[in-house]
């Protein structure tokens, strides 16, 4: 991505995450204690979408993923066998990762986990405030639903804000399209008028977006900035991709709430289900990308520097080339082509660096979180790994 | 008694209609989560192609042929599981596969030991029915690819991706001749629509040719061929348009996506088909269930031409699939994030051809066509070609009583055309 579009879409993403502050300023009686920095651990755990390792830590596939294999690497503890058994469908997969629990519910998000997420045990246990806790999606498969249990001793009340900053894009385009007024987006005065439309008639709740200070409109600000951002990217002659906007929201997150545990999921590399190989392997690279820049951020921002830990996982891998299910488009075959993946631990509870070839499994994360932070976690199958700890 | 036809199934023709009642009698008989899949296919009966007849016919002939004690056993241990999944409590449509119905297995913790019995099931009955498969049927089977001149196709990638399955092979002067000769042949040598027609059980569903641009269809209409099953994605453009469209407004909701892919496949969409395939109600039916399965049939071309191939050899198991790839357009702003929509309609801006990214996408895809093939006994052996115009090279996977010659000399197209009709006349 070019720097001129890369600053506009962090113009984006800033006054999207300025929306949120001047509601949750509102909503906590302006309160600026709620954006001060906690002094706590903090856990950053950043999945993505379906990649084979044979596209990624294999050979053939290291070429892709440049920053994780030769600068993160040597820094991490690696766990090279991390299976999913579970039903590895996108929101399923998630739940699992949050709960310590193999879920089994809605694929599209229709219910909520069926046992307590990792921020509603948190957030109970330690009382920690709202803003303590986020989740930060470019994937369409989740729904804010995935934010907190159903649960009754636990629930909304203490689950994460969930934000999906690539539907806020989706629907200024999908709007344009079917209202019909496409042929004048070329005109950007129109095309600011499709979209601040759209946002003027979709609250936070219409995006699929849950925030504890939820307000259904932006400030006039926000409205034109946002707009004239988005406006000059659709100038430019180039793909813009969701995960580098929920990157940029993600950031912008961590520099106003410095929030103790959030959840950052990508799925750029889902462009497999249409079959391009090549976009799959450029939002493969992606995630190298803003994976390496993440971990950067957590080492200048003051905030999260010497006392954070970051997990990087894939939800699975991608079904086997010559499967029944059509090779790397999907990923629903039962073989370690797609339940196998890996994840690298970083920084504060992650040392000594080394590789763990023990197996284990995607719910194993939730425990050792709840670990890193002090909390014990019944009713949870996954184990503590017990390689991670502060 | 069995109740329906008693032919070899092998031999039943397309004309020939079945005993519906008793077939859904058969069904019945049948665990509940066994009974969608074969009560959609006898529905759509008269869509189905001959190959699919003839298995299903197989098929409930080799349940009726099973005492009620031996289906018993036989079932059990599915009908077992299938009170342990609580299916009796599912929104589970009997009458065809939704995606509910998808769902709800694919959910269940009892989901692996429930494909496991269902494919012990299959299997048992398919053994019972299948013995006596012909030898023949297996014989002078066809699969070329082509790799147009416009894909930069990279000369290390096509080892890479076919691996050690077969030979590269040069070829002398301008290998675009070769699609011509596989689509027209020449006054010597009858193209391979020709050679297929003599067969005596030949219909349109016996040969395939799937583009992504109209290369192929271009080359077949210089004939007076029409006898064969052919797809353009540029030529469906019109329907791929509406259909997206409409596929667009299925919201994240199964029951409501079911109701809506059902009403999708009735809807008369007549005015958008383009005119070469007027009257092939069958060909339509299968492009409206190619892109109802997704796999980005509607979205690139390439995926089109793979998953056409696919979905043509698991339903149809032609003798010959001819297939050509071509370039993709470069995703434009935003529509890179909305990438389902229609990129034409969402943005003004011109399009911009993407050939390196649609090379890579055509190699690979290429492949997943042979290895489609790679899963039905009928292709054991068969002849595979994939042609890279841009190389003049071709990759070539021949079974071992071809005894090819291949070395490092250029063969001319004419010659490699020779092979292909001695090996379908074989």
């Amino acid at each position: 991505m070019d720097a001129c579009r890369r600053r506009l879409v962090k113009s984006a993403a800033i006054l999207a995450v300025d929306g949120l502050v001047s509601s949750r300023w509102r909503a906590f009686g302006g309160d600026p204690g709620f954006t001060a920095a906690k002094n706590g651990p903090k856990v950053i755990v950043l999945t993505c979408g379906g990649i084979r390792r044979a596209e990624t830590f294999q050979e053939g596939g290291l070429e892709n993923i440049p920053r994780l294999y030769r600068e993160l690497l040597p820094q991490s503890i690696f766990y090279p066998f991390v299976r999913n058994e579970g039903v590895t469908s996108h929101y399923n997969t998630i739940s699992s990762i949050l709960t310590g629990n193999w879920q089994r519910v809605d694929d599209w998000g229709k219910t909520p986990p069926a046992s307590p997420t990792i921020f509603e045990l948190l957030r109970k246990r330690m009382q920690m405030p709202s803003d303590d806790a986020w989740l930060i999606s470019s994937n369409k498969a989740l729904s804010s639903q995935i934010g907190a249990s159903s649960v009754r001793e636990f629930g909304r009340r203490y689950g994460a804000n969930v934000i999906f900053p690539k539907q806020l894009l989706i629907n200024a385009v999908v709007n344009a399209a079917t209202q019909g007024r496409v042929l004048h987006m070329a005109e950007r005065s129109t095309m600011q008028q499709e979209i601040e439309a759209m946002l003027e008639s979709n609250n936070y709740e219409g995006l699929g977006w849950s925030s504890s200070g939820e307000t259904s409109t932006l400030d006039e600000k926000t409205h034109a900035t946002v707009l004239q951002a988005i406006d000059d990217l659709i100038r430019t002659n180039a793909p813009v991709t969701g995960d580098e906007f929920t990157f940029l929201v993600s950031v912008e997150v961590m520099r106003r709430f410095a929030p103790s545990l959030m959840v950052i999921t990508f799925s750029d590399m889902e462009v497999a289900h249409f079959g391009s190989y090549s976009m799959h392997v450029s939002g493969i690279r992606t995630v190298d990308r803003l994976a390496y820049e993440l971990w950067n951020e957590i080492q200048v921002n003051q905030a999260y520097k010497d006392k954070t830990t970051l997990f990087i996982l894939p939800e699975f891998g991608r079904d086997l080339d010559g499967s029944n299910t059509n090779g790397f488009f999907n990923h629903r075959q039962n073989d370690d082509s797609t339940r196998l993946a890996w994840m690298m631990c970083l920084g504060a509870a992650a040392k000594p660096a080394g590789v763990i070839e023990r197996p284990i499994q995607h719910i194993d994360l939730c425990n050792t979180i709840g670990g890193i932070f002090g909390v014990m976690t019944a009713n949870v199958s996954g184990k503590v790994l017990s390689e991670i700890r502060l | 008694m069995n109740p329906v036809m008693t032919r070899d199934h092998n031999t039943i023709g397309t004309a020939e209609a079945p005993d519906f009642t008793a077939f859904r009698g058969s069904i019945e008989r049948l665990p509940v989560t066994l009974r969608p899949s074969l009560n959609q296919q006898l529905a759509q009966w008269e869509t189905l192609f001959p190959f699919e007849r003839n298995h299903l016919v197989g098929f409930l002939n080799g349940i009726e042929s099973l005492s009620p004690a031996a289906l018993n056993a036989l079932t059990e241990r599915l009908r077992a599981l299938e009170v342990k999944m609580d299916v009796g409590h599912w929104n589970f449509s009997e009458s065809s596969d939704t995606l509910e119905n998808a769902g709800e297995l694919a959910r269940s913790e009892y989901y692996l030991e429930w494909r496991h019995e269902v494919q012990k099931i299959f299997e048992a009955i398919d053994t019972r029915t299948t013995s006596n498969a012909k030898s023949e049927l297996r014989r002078g089977r066809l699969i070329i690819l082509f790799l147009p001149e416009n894909l930069p196709i990279d000369l290390n990638s096509i080892g890479r991706e076919w691996g050690s399955h077969g030979h590269e092979i040069k070829i002398a002067g301008d290998s675009r001749k070769l699609r011509d000769l596989v689509v027209m042949g020449q006054p010597d040598q009858p193209g391979i629509c020709e050679l297929l027609k003599e067969r005596e059980s030949y219909n349109d569903a016996d040969l395939w040719f799937i583009d992504a641009d109209s290369r192929l269809t271009d080359a077949l209409a210089r004939t007076d061929f029409s006898e064969a099953s052919s797809l353009s994605y540029s030529d469906l453009k019109p329907f791929r348009d509406n259909f997206l469209a409409e596929l667009n407004t299925i919201p994240k909701d199964m029951t409501a996506a079911d109701r809506i892919i059902l009403k999708m496949r009735q809807t008369d969409w007549n005015r958008w088909w383009p005119s070469k395939i007027a009257g092939q109600e069958r060909l339509r039916d299968f492009v409206v269930n190619l892109f109802l399965s997704g796999n980005g049939a509607l979205i690139f071309s390439n995926a089109f031409v793979e998953w056409a191939a696919s979905e043509a050899l698991r339903r149809a198991r032609p003798h010959a699939i001819v297939a050509c790839f071509g370039v993709r357009s470069k995703p434009k702003p935003f529509t890179g994030i909305a990438i389902f929509e229609n990129q034409e309609k969402i943005s003004p801006m011109h399009d911009e051809d993407d050939p390196e990214n649609s090379a890579v996408d055509a190699m690979i895809l290429a492949r997943y066509i042979w290895l489609a093939a790679q899963r039905y006994k009928e292709y054991d052996g068969a002849l595979c070609l994939c042609v890279s115009e841009r190389l003049n090279t071709a990759y070539i996977v021949a079974p071992l009583e071809m005894n090819l010659e291949i070395s490092d000399r250029a063969v001319e197209p004419k010659d490699i055309y020779g092979w292909i009709t001695s090996w379908m006349a074989s």
